[in-house]
């Protein structure tokens, strides 16, 4: 949910969020020494255990690294001044990636209260074909006395495979179920640096709740294994912070393959209050 | 009634004949009626055309709410489900969340029949044709006395009323097409189609939009825009459009299964520099495909 230039000691590189879906990342300083700024590249392949009912990487994962990639050229933008995710809207044409993915980020507008970073994935595997696009906009934060080090250009090295791989609904501990409601336990794991839960977190939870919704109204059935999540809309509204965390959804309406979703996700250990507002549109596939 | 003279007499929002109610502090409701001039491939109402009505709930909410200070829409999505046949259509908006900066909106859009009344098939009420959600910049009010007054009794009712249209809606603007393939399509920044900034209302951002994507993807797949709908729509709003023309460019994704397919359009203010006003992902399906 915010940029990630600075890694506290105590966060498991093995475990984390960012490098679940082994995304590396590299910044691409603008031409001239100019006071534009940077884009940045990324790069992640798609792990068996990564792949969804589409048959490439899932919505959720794909959002993950465009929150990460999003994030951290638009906190790159407005450095020493601190951002943090309000919205990201995401539209995905094709499920069935063959891998890897390639991401660009490049800033559109810096504003004085925010940034908006536009974001498209190609298929290295499909001819580099573009499979998503995405618009991330983030407020812009007066980070008062904290300061944040690193060295310029970024560059973030492709994390390691894991040696047993968890499942995505395991790493992100989102618990079993069917129906409208889809609950995450918020373990250490899914925070990020600053101690709330990564918004790629909170993207995963919502796809696996709209595609459990959506199986819950059709007539297939329950299970998710018909059910993909494509364009995607999320608002953060507050940063998780207590948990559990609970995705409630409603389907709006379904018409020839397509549900529309509304999810709305809370924090059931913080007065419930509600955290993120999104939609998704989950395909049958 | 206007708010301090917006619309102004000869306007798209007045042709289009809105009607609406504000019920709460938090909640209001928009209406127009569905005409022949509104319709898009599927026989329902435009995703522009919606987005149009959805801004304007949005903006009576998020006005109210931010006062004494201003608003601007800075994203604006939609989600479709259905054609929109009618009578006519509603946008019913509510606040989600109210921050400093900014204002989260969230917008059912239904079909109700003349009085306003959730329409009823087989003795059901059908499920909305669509959902929509908005986020409003809040920009500080530099002079108290600019601030738009209102009434303090609920609920309020206004309308924009204008002689309607006569012409499809795109030849009323008027969209012209410049480079089908490319999505190349053009629209004059005249006070017809003005916000109450004096710049291209976000409706008609979402209309041109709409137009480009389903031309460069009805290319894309060897036809023309004629039976392309719009299923998904994503907007950023990141500058006004004063000068014009507003000028959109498209860029066409892998296509997915069904034929269903998407574009990223950008639209650019030409006479100003050729500045980038607004980003917009666009989600598509074919007529008579899984739309």
């Amino acid at each position: 949910m915010t940029a990630e230039p600075a890694e506290p000691a105590e966060v498991d590189h093995r475990r984390h969020v960012s490098d679940y879906f082994r995304l590396e990342r590299r910044e691409i300083p603008a031409e001239g020494g100019s006071d534009q700024p940077s884009s940045m590249s990324g790069r992640a392949p798609i792990e068996p255990h990564h792949r969804g009912a589409g048959g490439g990487l899932r919505t959720g994962g794909l959002l993950t690294n465009l929150d990460s990639i999003g994030g951290l050229t638009s906190g790159l933008a407005v450095h020493p001044k601190w951002i943090v995710t309000t919205s990201l809207m995401a539209t995905v044409s094709e499920l069935a990636h063959v891998g890897p993915l390639r991401l660009r980020a490049d800033v559109r507008r810096r504003g004085r209260a925010s940034v908006v970073t536009a974001i498209e994935v190609v298929d290295e595997g499909a001819q580099s074909r573009q499979v998503a696009a995405a618009i991330m906009t983030c407020a812009v934060l007066d980070p008062g006395a904290m300061t944040l080090g690193f060295e310029r250009p970024i560059v973030l090295a492709m994390p390691e495979p894991q040696t047993n791989p968890m499942s995505i609904t395991d790493f992100f501990c989102i618990e079993p179920g069917t129906g409208p409601v889809t609950r995450l336990r918020l373990e250490d794991q899914l925070r990020n640096p600053w101690g709330i839960l990564h918004g790629g977190a909170v993207a995963m939870l919502a796809d696996e709740a709209a595609c459990r919704a959506a199986a819950a109204t059709s007539d297939e059935g329950v299970g998710t294994g018909g059910f993909a999540a494509a364009d995607t809309v999320l608002h953060y509204l507050r940063p998780v912070k207590v948990g559990p965390v609970e995705a409630r959804c409603r389907v709006i309406g379904t018409r020839g393959g397509r549900t529309a979703v509304r999810v709305a996700i809370h924090d059931v250990g913080a007065d419930d209050r509600m955290v993120t507002l999104a939609s998704v549109t989950v395909l049958t596939v | 009634m206007t708010f301090a003279g917006y619309p102004p007499p000869d306007h798209l929002l007045g042709d289009l004949g809105m009607e609406a109610e504000v019920a709460s502090e938090t909640t209001a409701k928009v209406r127009t009626r569905v005409t022949p001039y509104v319709l898009a491939a599927d026989g329902g109402v435009r995703v522009g055309v919606l987005a149009t009505l959805v801004d304007v709930v949005g903006g009576a909410i998020a006005a109210r709410v931010a006062r004494p200070d201003w608003i601007a829409t800075a994203d604006l999505t939609m989600q479709l489900v259905g054609p929109v046949l009618g009578p006519w259509v509603e946008a019913r908006g509510s606040l989600v969340r109210r921050g400093k900066t900014t204002l989260v909106i969230e917008a059912l859009v239904v079909a109700v029949d003349e009085d306003g009344d959730d329409m009823v098939v087989d003795g059901q009420i059908p499920d909305p044709v669509g959902w929509a959600s908005m986020t409003f910049s809040v920009l500080p009010a530099q002079n108290p006395s600019s601030t738009i007054q209102m009434a303090s009794d609920l609920p309020i009712r206004w309308s924009f009323t204008g002689d309607g249209l006569d012409a499809p809606i795109l030849d009323v603007l008027p969209v012209t097409v410049i480079d089908a393939a490319a999505g190349r399509l053009s629209v004059p920044a005249h006070s017809y189609l003005h916000n109450s900034f004096g710049a291209v209302q976000g409706g008609v951002i979402a209309l041109l939009a709409e137009a480009a994507a389903c031309e460069a993807l009805g290319a894309a797949q060897g036809g023309d825009g004629s039976n392309m709908v719009v299923t998904d729509l994503q907007i950023a709003y990141l500058a006004l459009g004063k000068v014009g023309p507003v000028v959109s460019t498209v860029r066409v994704l892998e296509r997915g299964p069904g034929g269903r397919s998407s574009a990223v359009v950008e639209l650019h203010d030409v006479g100003a520099d050729d500045r980038l006003m607004t980003v917009v992902n666009v989600a598509c399906a074919p007529v008579g495909g899984p739309s």
